[in-house]
C-alpha cells in the first residue's frame, strides 16, 4: 500500500501586513508546514506503520517548497520520502490549480491507494483542495475524517457529520481530509529532524506534471481593506465592575439590544 | 441569459445561494432524498435535477455524476454551500470545468466571457475583486431553508462511485447548535484561564438567553467546547443581534466570524486588544470581576 499526504508550505496570514489599499504584504510572514497538515501526516504515519505502507509527502508551490528548510520541516513529520513541484508559476496558486497539479503528482508517484490532507490551509483556508484533487483523479473524497483503519482496498473510515459520526467502507482509492483534531501530531524532535535530512526528495517542475486541462486564469482587478461595520468603540472603564456593568446594561437597553 | 448551477448535497439550506444567483437562470442538482429535492424545488430555483434516492452510498459518491452533469451544461457559475459534502461536489465540478474556485464571496456577476467576484481573502484580512476568464466555482455559507418557489423536479439516472459505502451511522451524543441563527451569543476566549471558570460565561449567557460560543483555541487546542461552537474563519460565521466577547483578544481570524453581529461588546483586560477596534462597547477590565457583575445586573 502507498499513502500520499498532501501538505502546503505556506505563510500565516496572522503575520502578514495589510496596506491601506488592501494589498497583502507577506514580507514578515515566515512559511511553515500549514498548521493542520501535521494532523494528516500523523494519521498517515500511524496507518503506514500498522500496514507496512510507504508514506509519501507531496506538495506543490513556488520555489520555496523545495528549500532545505521546507524539506526538513516536512519530512520530520514522518514521511518516508517526498515529491514536490517547485515552480514560480505555482506561487500563490488557487485551489483548483493547486489540486489539479497535486493530482498529477499522485499519478506520478503511482499506485497510490489513499491521499490524506489536512482540514484547510493556513493562508487560503478554502477547504477545497481535497475535493478538487479527488475530482481530478475521479475518486471520491470525504472531509472531517477522524479515524482510518484497514488496508489498501479495504479501508474503514470514520467521519464527523452534524448528525453524529458515520463509518464508511472504501474498497477503492479515496481522498480523505482529516478533521482538525483527528489525532494530536507528534512534535518532531532533533532525531526526526536529523533523519529528515537524509530522506529523498524528488523535485519536479510544472512542465513534468502539467494537468491535461488548463485552469482558467484569474486576474485581480481590485483590492481593499476588509469592509468593517462602523462600530461605536465606546470605552467603559471596568475598574469598578458594578458601575461598568450598570453602564453597559443601560447602553444596551437604550440600543434596544436587550 | 447567464446560467448558474447550484449543487446540493443532502441539505436544502440554500437561500444564500439562491440570492447570490439572482438574475441568472438557476438549476439545482440535488443529491439526497426526494424530500430534500422537494425542499430545494420550493426555494426559488428555476429547475431541479434530482439524482434519485442515494441508498447506502454517501452523497460524496455521486461527485463524478454531478461533475458530468455540470460539464455537459457548462454554466457560467457553479454555487455550493460550504458544508463538507457540498464542497466535495463543488470540487468535482471545479476539476471537470478547469474552473477556479473561491470561498468567502460576497458578490458574483457574470460579465462578458467570464465572471467577476468580490471576496474576502486570507482569513478576512483583505478584500479582493477578481475576474475569471471562464466559469467560476463559488462556495459560501448556504444559509437557511426558504420557500415560495415551485420548480419542476427532473429525476435522472445516477450511478454512485461503487467503492464507497456507508456501513454505520452513530447519532450525535448531543444536539448540534446552530449558532448561525442565534440572536444573542456570549463567546469565550483565552482570557478564561481554566475550564472550571467557563461557569462565569455560561451564567452570563443564561441571564440573557444567549448561546455560548468560543474562539478557536478553546475548541481546538483545549477542547473545552465542541467545534460547532467555535466562531471564526474556519468555524461558524454568525450574525446575532448581540455578540458579547469575553476575554477574546480579537485576531482577524476570529472577528471575521462575528462581523455580521449588530452590536458587539468586548470585555478584555488589555486596553489595546484588537477586538476593541471592532466593538461597540469596549469594557476594559478583569473579566473575572466584570462578568459576574454583569450577570448580577441582568438577573
Amino acid at each position: 500500500m502507498k499513502i500520499a499526504v498532501a501538505y502546503k508550505w505556506a505563510p500565516n496570514p496572522q503575520d502578514a501586513a495589510v496596506g491601506a489599499d488592501g494589498t497583502v504584504d507577506w514580507g514578515r510572514a515566515k512559511a511553515s508546514v500549514s498548521e493542520y497538515d501535521p494532523v494528516a501526516a500523523e494519521l498517515g504515519r500511524r496507518l503506514a506503520d500498522a500496514t507496512g505502507a510507504e508514506l509519501v509527502g507531496i506538495s506543490v508551490g513556488g520555489p520555496d517548497v523545495a528549500s532545505p528548510m521546507a524539506r526538513k520541516s516536512a519530512l520530520s513529520r514522518g514521511f518516508d520520502r517526498a515529491v514536490v513541484v517547485a515552480d514560480p508559476a505555482l506561487e500563490g496558486a488557487g485551489p483548483t490549480l493547486t489540486a489539479t497539479v497535486l493530482a498529477e503528482v499522485v499519478k506520478h508517484v503511482g499506485d497510490v491507494d489513499l491521499v490524506l490532507t489536512g482540514d484547510s490551509s493556513q493562508d487560503v483556508g478554502a477547504q477545497l483542495v481535497p475535493a478538487i484533487l479527488a475530482g481530478a483523479l475521479g475518486w471520491p473524497a470525504l472531509a472531517n475524517v477522524t479515524a482510518i483503519s484497514g488496508g489498501a482496498g479495504d479501508l474503514v473510515v470514520e467521519r464527523l457529520q452534524d448528525s453524529g459520526s458515520q463509518v464508511l467502507h472504501a474498497s477503492g482509492p479515496v481522498v480523505l481530509a482529516a478533521a482538525t483534531d483527528a489525532v494530536v501530531p507528534r512534535v518532531p524532535g532533533m532525531k526526526d529532524i536529523l533523519a529528515a535530512g537524509k530522506r529523498p526528495v524528488e523535485v519536479l517542475s510544472l512542465a513534468d506534471v502539467t494537468p491535461a486541462a488548463p485552469v482558467a486564469a484569474t486576474a485581480v482587478v481590485a483590492t481593499a481593506r476588509p469592509a468593517l461595520a462602523a462600530r461605536k468603540q465606546h470605552v467603559i472603564d471596568g475598574s469598578d465592575p458594578v458601575a461598568a456593568a450598570a453602564e453597559l446594561v443601560a447602553a444596551l437597553r437604550a440600543d434596544n439590544v436587550l | 441569459m447567464s446560467s448558474t448551477y447550484i449543487l446540493v448535497a443532502g441539505d436544502a439550506r440554500i437561500d444564500a445561494l439562491v440570492e447570490l444567483a439572482q438574475g441568472t437562470s438557476t438549476t439545482a442538482v440535488v443529491v439526497g432524498t426526494r424530500s430534500v429535492a422537494e425542499a430545494v424545488a420550493a426555494s426559488g430555483v428555476d429547475a431541479v435535477t434530482w439524482l434519485g434516492e442515494p441508498g447506502d452510498a454517501p452523497v460524496e459518491a455521486y461527485s463524478s455524476t454531478v461533475a458530468t452533469l455540470v460539464a455537459a451544461a457548462q454554466p457560467d457559475v457553479v454555487l455550493a454551500s460550504s458544508r463538507p459534502a457540498d464542497r466535495v461536489l463543488a470540487g468535482a465540478a471545479a476539476a471537470v470545468l478547469g474552473a477556479p474556485a473561491f470561498t468567502q464571496v460576497s458578490a458574483v456577476t457574470v460579465v462578458a466571457d467570464g465572471v467577476e467576484l468580490t471576496r474576502s481573502v486570507f482569513g478576512g484580512i483583505a478584500q479582493e475583486t477578481d475576474r475569471v476568464s471562464g466559469p467560476a466555482v463559488v462556495v459560501v455559507d448556504g444559509g437557511a431553508v426558504t420557500t415560495g418557489g415551485s420548480a419542476a423536479i427532473a429525476e435522472v439516472t445516477a450511478s454512485a462511485i461503487p467503492t464507497l459505502t456507508v456501513t454505520e451511522n452513530r447519532p450525535a451524543e448531543r444536539a448540534v447548535v446552530d449558532l448561525g441563527r442565534a440572536q444573542r451569543i456570549v463567546s469565550a476566549g483565552r482570557g478564561v484561564k481554566a475550564k472550571d471558570d467557563l461557569g462565569l460565561v455560561e451564567s452570563l449567557a443564561a441571564a440573557i438567553g444567549a448561546e455560548t460560543a468560543c474562539s478557536r483555541p478553546l475548541a481546538e487546542g483545549l477542547g473545552w467546547y465542541t467545534h460547532d461552537r467555535y466562531v471564526g474563519v474556519t468555524g461558524q460565521q454568525v450574525s446575532p443581534e448581540l455578540y458579547l466577547a469575553v476575554g477574546i483578544s480579537g485576531q482577524l481570524q476570529h472577528t471575521v466570524g462575528a462581523r455580521g453581529a449588530r452590536t458587539v461588546v468586548a470585555i478584555n483586560s488589555d486596553k489595546d486588544a484588537p477586538f476593541f477596534a471592532e466593538a461597540d462597547y469596549c469594557v476594559v477590565g478583569d473579566l473575572y470581576q466584570v462578568v459576574p457583575a454583569l450577570t448580577a445586573a441582568l438577573s
